[in-house]
């Protein structure tokens, strides 16, 4: 098909105001395309929707870069200047004008590109008047008190050690404890198909309890009564990743049980007529395409165990051992200030954002085998 | 074939009061069927009359309710046989192809050579080679399924059970899913095939090829084998009023 693509000088054009720009194959080209199919009124709307966001988005921040973020003071001075009010109400009326005037006109845009070039405008003023409204009602509360206990980033300098090392342990313990839980999810999806009852209860019995008690519960029961209960010599990192690993097996086994059950019959009965055992079957045919059409489940699965490591702070971890929560949680008791948390979030984003990301890629690799499987 | 000769008579594959229910759905009603080596048996009747139940219960996808299958003389309905066993030497062809959609086409073929057959990779890849120049696909030998057309899909499905080098072949409706035009390549491998002197049983709404390539045609209607006999004969004579309507209708 590329071999049909153009390069963009349009020249193709697909009926009078509903050309495609699809076979244009650069950015660039279609940048291009874009604009030169512009009406007036529309590039004027999508021009304010565009400059009324980046306003309130980049000229706030570029304020309060001026300003300082340390010490406080400067922040609060930049909030309550008459600038970033002006600039607010600025870019709100803006976000207004972009609204009506691209609702108004874009049902008789000429071209595709005009109508969705309004449609942008009017978009993107909407974003503008939802952000501005909510920072001007920020803005109306007691800004002082909020920044001397929120943003009060002096306080974290000294800590980047402890951030790196929480995030650093953050990880472990999420991706240990999910190691173990796909091995053991695997096992116990495969149990719960079983058809002989037998089998499927011992898996059901675990799965439900698993999901049918807080994993709150499952740490402290399972911290208490193997470290002070049985008098085990274990770590309560150790018995962490043990009670998160047996957790996050309840719920993959769920995931794994759906991926399975999604492939269709006739491919396990076309194994077996080859004269595949059952497990052969399940382990050439089945499962490779249940482990790809599970990886956004079990992806989602994973962002979530990173977040419930947060848990483990009830355990009482020893300095090294202190995943982000606890960390954050220990600054803030050094401190008495709550600005630590707001690194705690950054944390969590700097570890679940690639992550996202990576998985996104992965999948789109896995999936590119498996296109249209026929009849 | 290296086919072992078998005792004079002696079928290859012989059916015996198969009765299949699913829940109350009395599906088979009592079917006897025997088949010698080299032999094509074609399996005509109206939808829904259990042709397709009938050729699962010669390979047991379908357990029988009641009946026994004879298979190189063994009853394999008794619970002791090895199925996995017995189904490396009995190919079968789905209608809906139901190739490995994560395999390319080697693969498919290869899969079961060497993870149930042992055979070494290399072997492996030489069988699968040879099957896949038997139904004219080698070029295609590193197309996954879903870049391939239907008849090309049901052609590397016949060459995956052919090159387990089985001694029956069991094709299920396997021209029903697909477009006209590629009806006939699929029908030119089975010719072939039977040329050969391949044992097959075969379920078709194709008539022309019924006619030409069967040894034996059974009509199966409402469970039972309402007729059977010659091909040829029964479509000049169909002795039933049910078999000249269904004729009458797919003619």
């Amino acid at each position: 098909m590329s071999d049909q693509r153009g390069e963009g000088t349009g020249t193709l054009v697909l009926g009078e105001g509903r050309a495609d720009p699809g076979y244009l194959s650069t950015r660039r080209a279609r940048a291009a395309y874009w604009f030169r199919e512009q009406a007036p009124i529309s590039l004027v709307v999508a021009i304010i929707g565009a400059v009324s966001l980046f306003l309130e988005l980049v000229g706030s921040s570029i304020l309060l870069a001026i300003g300082g973020l340390t010490p406080y003071e400067s922040i609060v001075e930049t909030w309550q200047s008459g600038t970033q009010k002006s600039l607010l109400w600025i870019a709100l009326v803006m976000g207004i004008a972009a609204v009506i005037a691209g609702v108004a006109t874009y049902r008789r845009m000429p071209t595709k590109a005009a109508r969705e070039g309004a449609i942008a405008g009017a978009v993107l003023g909407i974003q503008t008047v939802v952000l501005a409204g909510i920072y001007i009602w920020f803005l109306g509360g007691d800004v002082e008190i909020f920044a001397r206990n929120f943003v009060k980033f002096d306080v974290l300098s000294g800590f980047t050690g402890q951030f790196v090392n929480g995030a650093k342990n953050t990880l472990i313990l999420a991706l240990s404890a999910q190691v173990l839980g796909i091995a053991l999810g695997l096992m116990l999806s495969l149990l719960a198909l079983s058809k002989r009852s037998v089998t499927r209860a011992p898996a059901r019995v675990y799965i439900n309890f698993i999901r049918g008690t807080p994993l709150l519960w499952q740490l402290q029961f399972g911290f208490y009564g193997i470290v002070l209960g049985l008098q085990f010599n274990v770590s309560p990192y150790q018995v962490a990743i043990l009670i998160l690993g047996l957790n996050a097996g309840g719920y993959t086994a769920e995931i794994f049980r759906a991926g399975i059950q999604s492939i269709e019959r006739s491919q396990l009965e076309a194994a077996r007529s080859l004269g595949m055992s059952y497990f052969q079957s399940m382990r050439y045919a089945v499962i490779p395409q249940a482990v790809r059409r599970v990886i956004p489940p079990l992806m989602n699965e994973f962002v979530i165990l990173i977040k419930d490591t947060s848990l483990v702070a009830l355990l009482g971890l020893t300095l090294n051992e202190r995943e982000l929560m606890t960390v954050g949680r220990d600054i803030y008791a050094e401190t008495f200030n709550a600005t630590p948390f707001l690194a705690t979030a950054a944390g969590y984003l700097i570890v679940t954002l690639p992550m996202i990301r990576f998985v996104t890629w992965l999948e789109t690799k896995l999936r590119s085998g498996l296109v249209g499987v026929g009849a | 074939m290296s086919a072992p000769v078998q005792p004079n008579g002696e079928p290859l594959v012989r059916l015996e009061g198969i009765h299949k229910w699913f829940g109350d759905n009395h599906v088979l009603r009592g079917i006897d069927l025997a088949l010698e080596p080299g032999e094509v048996q074609v399996i005509v009747g109206p939808s829904g009359g259990g042709k397709s139940t009938l050729l699962r219960c010669v390979n047991m996808l379908e357990e029988p309710s009641a009946g026994r299958v004879w298979f190189e003389g063994n009853d394999i309905t008794d619970i002791r046989v090895n199925l996995n066993d017995v189904r490396t030497r009995m190919g079968i062809v789905f209608q809906a192809f139901n190739l490995f959609p994560h395999m390319t086409a080697i693969h498919n073929i290869t899969v079961a050579l060497k993870k149930v057959l042992k055979i070494d990779a290399k072997e492996a890849h030489e069988r699968a080679m040879e099957q896949l120049q038997h139904v004219g696909l080698e070029q295609k030998a590193d197309a996954y399924p879903g870049q391939l057309s239907g008849g090309q899909q049901q052609r590397i499905a016949v060459a995956r059970a052919l090159a387990m080098r089985p001694r029956l072949m069991l094709f299920d409706e396997v021209t029903s899913a697909l477009d006209p035009e590629l009806v006939g390549e699929v029908l030119a491998v089975m010719r072939q095939l039977a040329e050969e002197g391949m044992t097959m049983m075969v379920v078709t709404h194709e008539m022309g090829f019924a006619r030409e390539v069967g040894s034996w045609m059974i009509f199966v209607d409402g469970g039972v084998i309402a007729e059977h006999g010659r091909p040829r004969e029964m479509f000049a004579n169909p002795e039933t009023e049910r078999l000249r309507q269904f004729f009458s209708k797919v003619l």
